[in-house]
């Protein structure tokens, strides 16, 4: 088993960069090598979340000075291992087909499984300092794909992404090094339940809210909306945002003792930000760009969850980051099979798609309707736990903020769905998405809708990682 | 000098005497024993050194390992060099019988540089390598490669009187310029006022801030190998090494705090000042001057702590940036090669002709920034840790910061010569011929494998001090 979570890492890491030798051989040969590396990194991460909770398994490989490479399974990455090689495995089977008709595929698929494979090390990585190598990687990756399209716009997106996130990414790693100079070590486990204080515990916030998008950092997200939607879905949804949740979950949630006033700021911060983005998400017209700001809103009721100091709300934040990647990965697979039959990503130009794509329109509104969180969909669920959990021990501020923020979620998904797909119709109706295509959403769409309705499985999950590894009476309480 | 290491300086000398004696017309045999000579000594060294990373046992180890490094660090850039020239076609007016004879001297010189034990032997050595990097930089006869040069010459030369002068008064005060008899057991005024001279003498030679103001032109007007070979080895030996040696020197007597706050300083203006004036340059040699006077500045950081981690991360970032200045040199000039330009304003989008070369300088640049698992990662790592663990917290937050604007005006790099659309009037570009990709290739591998494996690397690393 210490093995498998090697090989969970090293296989979609090194694999990478043997997708340009396979395209040497035949084009066909590369696209099958692509998924199937990418479903057998998701193999392996079902196995070992299967053995999620067996004690001590753990690949080390010694390094100086303490920065020992070691991959440690835990109940936590394996959940985040897998709901980020899930979704990433299904982008790469919709990419078959949307990314046909471009230049650079070989380049696309290598950053891709790239990414996945960073994905993958930084979750199990058992040590602060390849935690941020691996961070490092996925935003090397990241500016890759987000210039995809090789326009100048494009570029400096690009170019502004990487520059964010590894902005954040410098001020984290003072904030490790501060750690390393206190405590002597930056191994994972060996700070379990250590104090630290305000400062460090702020510039590592930096790196985590650099990468999930919250204010102050939030902008570079919608301008991402420039790539191809595969990988604005693979940012939003599989990787890229979800690190900045994870890596909180576990520093902040699992590891370290924090001051309280820190938990409070963190509460405050993402409040603001789930108001001001779904305020931007109702006066935008990109369509691109309103689910952005919508991923954005979104990650602020996770961190609420994370930070809220109540254990059910940790559970329920962990819920949440599964149902909101599946439905996020949706939205933007349906966003992308709209834009390319519409060749628009203005929403004032659309109107009436349902009739000729009802496939999609249907996988569109099952997202849609699990991110406003409706019930039986997954996202209710998230939701509900995370609401009822903060308010059972937050103050009365916090839950308002919150509650504004999950109104306009609804509202502004509404608006959206009603101008792409309801409303008047315009001329030159295209047609419906490729086969391979609207089956990805809709598996993704029905997936949300079958996860609410057996919630039990993925609460229970959730909720005896949380037992076995929250950190007791550390947070508001 | 360390005798047991003598003959890795001596063949290049030989093989450097000969090539006068052949006749011009056969120009492929002058290249050849250039060739042979170097490779020769690089497969030597590589194979000490590989040996040692790869059985990481040092029992049997009896060489210098910080002189065997650096032998082996300009035996690399220099063979690097004499390949690519072999192959990157220049104007007829070229002299290439001059031209291999003064790179291997040069690598003769430096070689014997790193081997001197004392002060004379090095200030010696140092002016062998000034005047054959002052003849180098004419090569390709072009008006600006003599503005260069002249440049190169008013601006540097000063500074070796400095040195001289400082050494001398070394001479007087202690009676013996070698480095194992010399004692500085108490920093009286003479010794003050030597070290400085010698000091700032080679901070002038090593471009550091506030001496910068000859390393853009230089490196922007001589002939494209030689800026690679001027930025990738010959500033460091010639400059940062003998600072990171009297660094050495002076950390075993305990004190230098003074020259701590000093070189502290200027090493952080070095890494602002260059960092800042990259992001707004034109020219793709100028950006990459710049890009050096800003990791000089990191060396000098890391020696400036007089601590042992210090210097180790010193001499470990003095041979990265060995590696990714020459490789992103040498990308620089397989791009004039290809484009007739470095102007960066009309180049374009040259990453769908040019792959090889784009992705190399991704690497380079990449571990430049400090993206881990690069080697630059490490030893920025490393300089961080000394600043931070000898209390310069905020140097070491500075010196953090300073790597953004790095990764910022790479990425503008990127954005205007590789990363985009090709227009049309590229459409007949070619990627550059494989023999000039096979050092820049061979170069960016060890970037990779010295970070992957940085666990193998770095107990070599350790043996530096003892």
């Amino acid at each position: 088993m210490d093995k498998t979570v090697l090989l969970a890492v090293l296989v979609p890491v090194i694999g990478a960069f043997t997708i340009p030798l396979f395209n040497r051989i035949s084009k066909d040969l590369r696209n099958v090598m692509a998924v199937v590396i990418a479903a057998s990194t998701f193999i392996f991460n079902v196995v070992l979340m299967q053995n999620a909770f067996l004690d001590g398994i753990r690949y080390v490989v010694s390094f100086p000075l303490g920065f020992d490479f070691i991959l440690k399974l835990d109940p936590l990455s394996a959940f985040m291992a897998t709901v980020s090689s899930l979704i990433s495995l299904v982008i790469v089977i919709y990419s078959l087909d949307y990314i046909s008709h471009y230049e650079n595929q070989t380049e696309y698929y290598t950053m891709v499984i790239f990414f996945m494979g960073s994905m993958m090390g930084l979750v199990y990585s058992d040590n602060l300092i390849w935690m941020y190598t691996f961070w490092e990687l996925t935003g090397f990756a990241s500016w890759r794909l987000v210039g995809f399209f090789r326009g100048d716009k494009e570029i400096a997106k690009a170019n502004k992404t990487v520059l964010v996130t590894f902005f954040g990414a410098v001020l984290m790693l003072i904030g490790i090094i501060d750690i390393y100079m206190t405590q002597g070590t930056v191994v994972i486990s060996e700070l379990k339940a250590k104090e630290i204080t305000f400062l460090p515990a702020t510039l590592i916030l930096c790196g985590i809210f650099s990468k999930s998008a919250i204010l102050p950092f939030s902008t570079w997200l919608p301008d991402a909306g420039v790539a191809p939607s595969t990988v604005t879905s693979l940012l939003h949804a599989a990787v890229l945002v979800k690190i900045g949740t994870f890596v909180y979950a576990k520093l902040f949630g699992t590891i370290f003792i924090v001051p309280e006033s820190f938990s409070y700021m963190v509460l405050i911060i993402t409040g603001i930000t789930a108001l001001v983005a779904g305020g931007a998400a109702l006066i935008e017209t990109d369509m691109k760009r309103i689910i952005a700001y919508s991923t954005i809103s979104q990650l602020s009721f996770i961190f609420l969850g994370l930070a809220s100091g109540s254990k059910l709300a940790f559970a329920g934040a962990l819920v949440y980051i599964l149902m909101h990647s599946i439905a996020k990965g949706s939205l933007f697979l349906c966003a992308g099979i709209v834009e390319q039959k519409t060749h628009t990503k203005d929403i004032t130009k659309m109107g009436g798609l349902v009739k000729s794509m009802p496939l999609t329109a249907l996988a569109f509104a099952l997202s849609a309707f699990s991110v406003m969180g409706l019930p039986p969909f997954g996202g209710f669920f998230g939701k509900f736990f995370v609401f009822k959990g903060a308010i059972e021990t937050n103050d009365i501020i916090v839950s308002i903020l919150f509650f504004i923020g999950a109104i306009l979620t609804m509202l502004y998904l509404s608006r959206l769905f009603y101008k792409i797909f309801l409303g008047s119709e315009k001329p030159n109706m295209p047609r419906e998405g490729s086969s391979t295509m609207v089956a990805s959403v809709l598996f993704l769409a029905f997936l949300g809708l079958v996860l609410g309705i057996l919630i039990t499985y993925p609460f229970d999950y959730a909720s005896i990682t949380t037992e076995t590894m929250y950190m007791m009476g550390v947070n508001i309480q | 000098m360390a005798i047991d290491l003598i003959s890795y300086s001596l063949v290049p000398l030989f093989a450097a005497l000969i090539i006068p004696f052949i006749p011009r017309k056969h120009r492929r045999i002058t290249e050849i024993i250039a060739n042979i000579t170097l490779l020769s000594g690089i497969i030597n060294l590589g194979y000490v050194i590989i040996y040692y990373l790869v059985l990481n046992d040092y029992t049997s180890y009896t060489s210098d390992a910080f002189t065997t490094l650096m032998l082996f660090t300009i035996y690399l850039v220099g063979m690097a060099i004499t390949f690519f020239s072999t192959y990157y076609e220049v104007e007829k007016d070229t002299n290439f019988s001059s031209y291999y004879s003064l790179i291997l001297v040069s690598v003769s010189a430096m070689c014997s540089l790193v081997m001197s034990r004392d002060f004379f032997t090095l200030y010696i050595f140092m002016e062998a390598l000034s005047v054959c990097s002052f003849a180098l930089i004419t090569s390709d006869s072009k008006t600006f490669s003599i503005e260069a040069a002249i440049k190169y010459f008013f601006l540097t030369f000063p500074a070796s009187v400095l040195i001289i002068f400082g050494i001398s008064l070394l001479m007087i005060n202690y009676g013996t310029f070698d480095f194992d008899t010399i004692k500085f057991t108490s920093m009286n005024f003479l010794t003050f006022v030597s070290l400085s001279f010698i000091i700032l003498g080679f901070l002038i030679k090593a471009g550091i801030v506030p001496f910068h103001f000859w390393t853009p032109d230089v490196y922007e007007g001589s002939y494209s190998p030689v800026s690679a070979y001027m930025a990738g080895i010959v500033t460091k030996v010639g400059g940062i090494y003998a600072i990171i040696k009297i660094v050495m020197l002076l950390s075993s007597y305990g004190f230098g705090s003074n020259l701590s706050k000093l070189l502290l300083f200027t090493g952080f203006l070095s890494v602002f000042v260059g960092a800042i004036a990259a992001t707004v340059q034109k020219n793709m040699k100028r950006m990459l001057a710049y890009s050096s006077i800003s990791q000089m500045g990191y060396i000098i950081l890391a020696a400036a702590t007089f601590s042992p981690i210090g210097i180790i991360a010193a001499v470990f970032h003095l041979i990265n940036h060995a590696t990714f200045k020459t490789v992103l040199f040498l990308n620089s000039a397989c791009v004039e090669k290809s484009t007739g330009t470095t102007n960066m304003d009309e180049l374009k989008g040259l990453e769908h002709r040019m792959p090889w070369t784009s992705w190399t300088s991704i690497i380079a640049l990449f571990s430049t920034a400090g993206l881990p698992p690069l080697s630059g990662f490490w030893s920025k790592l490393l300089i961080i840790l000394a600043l931070w663990q000898s209390g310069h917290i905020f140097y070491a937050v500075a010196a953090l910061i300073a790597s953004v604007f790095t990764l910022a005006y790479f990425t503008i790099m990127q954005k205007k010569v590789f990363f985009g659309k090709l227009p049309e009037k590229f459409n007949d570009i070619k990627e550059a011929k494989y023999q000039l990709l096979i050092p820049v290739v061979v170069i960016s591998l060890i970037i990779i494998f010295t970070g992957v494996f940085f666990n193998r690397v770095f107990p070599y690393f350790e043996r530096i001090l003892s």
